[in-house]
């Protein structure tokens, strides 16, 4: 059976990229392009289903109504970037790339970087339960960078910029700073070269989670219930790490997709009911400003934090 | 030559079966798996899992193994060519092209990701030596005699010949831009560049370029048929197949195949198989109507080996 994302992105493939770099003398990055255009279509797909779905969630319940989204648009702006645009190609050819010279050279000293696939060679060919062990250990990996970001005065100047939405919506995941971005993907990029994660097998179980990560920013007065909540983060959860009071190095609900890591490691907190956002000392820039003044506010509230240690 | 001469093993070492209908091995890099298709039905029937990216597979000299090179996930698969079960896996730094020597003594493996072209010891697979070039080594022929081995270096734009006999770099000359598949036909070596619109035609001595043969846009990977009356040439960027005099070098007749065609084995009907890379298919060519099927294979279908004497694959 055909698989529409592949179809799409072979169109994308032959018909756009291809004249381009066969134009420029650029035929090398062939391979590397058709890895962005899968990134790219799977990165819109995301961001179509994710505003199809919920979009009409904030229009049923919305936890606030805001006279202006302007805000809002800058979010969505961030979210372009981050799932279709620049970030998937560095990502894609900066993490293969350095996976592949990485892993080669361990092989080549006799060592093969672990996976979970050698560990448990059953898991070879049963790609979902696969994809599922990597999801709950990169989750746990992120919990922690996570928690992190929020301890040392630095990273949070940096991370703060995400905490600025004071609209919070379903755009709001992907609104970080860049060198915040940056962070994060050395970060994965380390922990996915240490138990090899291929992305690139899991496209579909990406998409989900990226969509679990969207819904639980969305404006939307929903819980999954006493035990659903537990399974999985539910926007709920989530905007009670986002609530004024959590602002900070002192916060609660760390979790991306599951809340089991905040409940094993005591910092979770069930007891918020849908609290205002925001970073009340952050400047307004970081708030409200355009996509560029919420990046230099960042730098600038960086730079002060590094000068004052 | 030396894809006849190892059907030809492959065709002595598989017993044939009364129902025997031939099976299709297709490696579908972005889905990491082997497709193995029926030839009969042109049907896929299962998949076996790599760990990472295979692209490419050969048959091993005494046909008792299929090789697949697995990239990012650095292991060697050892496939039985029959039923596909796997034999063994072995460690092996970013195996990307591979290929034996005519006389079977050496294993090369070009490591496009980390630069470097290995050459093993076919028999025990131990490394001899691993020559570190710039950059992007892709694909590979030998010289009949087994003498030199010829790896394309896709990134420099440059085409890297090793005598393997002094086990040493003999020339390494810039052949036109982004070289890709490689063939060593009529005392000469055929680099398809992709990043042009032809195949340039190189001195085996010292790598000046003598012609260029121009085949289509991005000409990428080029194979002579079985019976060496037919030089097939596909072209990346232009989604074509060329069908070539290999005397001549002259332009027989353009295949439309769009998908980004890649690599190509012959069945015994006369048909080629193709791979297209971006299309997650396998066109099956009839060269005299021009008319292909497809197949519905996984992800970015990349190396494939047909074994037309395999026993009727079970379902």
């Amino acid at each position: 059976m055909d698989d529409p994302f592949g179809l799409a992105a072979g169109w994308v493939q032959e018909n756009l990229l291809i004249p381009v770099l066969y134009q420029f003398g650029l035929m090398g990055w062939e391979d590397i392009a058709f890895g962005w255009a899968l990134f790219a279509v799977y990165g819109a797909v995301q961001v179509g289903l994710t505003f199809a779905l919920c979009l009409p969630l904030e229009h049923w319940r919305p936890v606030e109504r805001w006279p202006s989204q302007q805000a809002v648009w800058v979010d969505a702006i961030y979210t372009v970037i981050s799932r279709v645009g620049v970030l998937p190609l560095v990502t894609f050819v900066l993490f293969y790339r350095t996976q592949v010279a990485v892993n080669g050279y361990l092989a080549d000293q006799g060592w093969v970087p672990p996976t979970l696939e050698g560990f448990f060679p059953f898991l070879l060919g049963r790609q979902v339960l696969t994809f599922v062990l990597y999801a709950i250990i990169l989750d746990f990996a992120d919990y922690w960078r996570h928690r992190i970001s929020h301890q040392f005065r630095w990273w949070w100047a940096l991370h703060s910029l995400h905490h600025a939405q004071r609209q919070m919506t379903f755009w709001s995941d992907d609104r970080n700073h860049i060198l915040d971005d940056t962070i994060a993907f050395l970060w994965f990029g380390v922990i996915a070269l240490l138990i090899g994660v291929p992305p690139l097998q899991f496209p579909l179980l990406v998409l989900v989670l990226r969509f679990i990560e969207s819904l639980s920013h969305a404006n939307v007065r929903l819980s999954f219930g006493w035990l659903g909540e537990r399974l999985l983060i539910s926007p709920r959860f989530h905007r009670a790490h986002h609530g004024i009071l959590a602002a900070g190095q002192t916060s609660c609900n760390y979790g991306a997709v599951f809340p089991w890591w905040d409940m094993l490691l005591g910092t979770a907190d069930f007891s918020r009911d849908f609290p205002p956002t925001g970073d009340p000392s952050g400047e307004e820039a970081l708030a409200t400003g355009s996509y560029w003044e919420q990046q230099w506010a960042g730098l600038r509230r960086f730079g002060r934090a590094l000068a004052a240690r | 030559m030396r894809r006849a001469f190892f059907l030809l093993l492959a065709l002595l070492a598989v017993p044939a079966a009364a129902n025997a209908t031939g099976v299709a091995f297709i490696i579908d890099s972005g889905a990491s798996a082997i497709s193995i298709v029926d030839m009969a039905t042109l049907h896929e029937i299962r998949r076996i899992p790599a760990l990472r990216e295979p692209h490419h597979l050969v048959l091993s000299p005494d046909g008792k193994s299929l090789l697949v090179g697995d990239t990012a996930g650095n292991e060697m698969l050892f496939l039985d060519p029959a039923t596909g079960a796997v034999q063994k896996r072995i460690t092996m730094a970013d195996p990307y092209q591979l290929g034996f020597s005519p006389d079977a003594k050496f294993f090369t493996v070009a490591g496009l990701a980390r630069n470097q072209i290995d050459v093993y010891d076919a028999a025990t697979m131990k490394l001899i030596k691993r020559f570190p070039v710039k950059t992007t080594p892709s694909h590979i022929a030998y010289a009949p005699d087994s003498g030199t081995v010829f790896v394309s270096l896709q990134d420099s734009d440059r085409l890297v010949a090793i005598d393997l006999r002094k086990m040493e770099i003999k020339w390494n000359e810039p052949v036109g831009k982004t070289p890709a598949g490689v063939l060593w036909l009529n005392g000469k070596v055929l680099v398809a560049d992709m990043g042009t619109d032809y195949v340039a035609q190189v001195d085996p001595a010292d790598g000046r370029v003598l012609a260029h043969i121009t085949t289509g846009q991005g000409a990428h990977n080029l194979f002579l048929s079985p019976d060496r009356k037919i030089l097939w040439v596909n072209n990346r960027a232009g989604g074509t197949t060329a069908s070539l005099d290999p005397t001549t070098l002259k332009v027989i007749r353009t295949y439309t195949i769009p998908g980004g065609p890649d690599d190509i084995d012959f069945a015994p009907d006369g048909k080629l198989w193709i791979t297209r890379r971006w299309a997650a298919k396998v066109a099956v060519l009839d060269p005299a109507t021009g008319s292909y099927q497809t197949i519905d294979v996984g992800r970015s279908p990349h190396g494939l080996w047909l074994n037309p004497r395999a026993p009727a694959p079970a379902k």
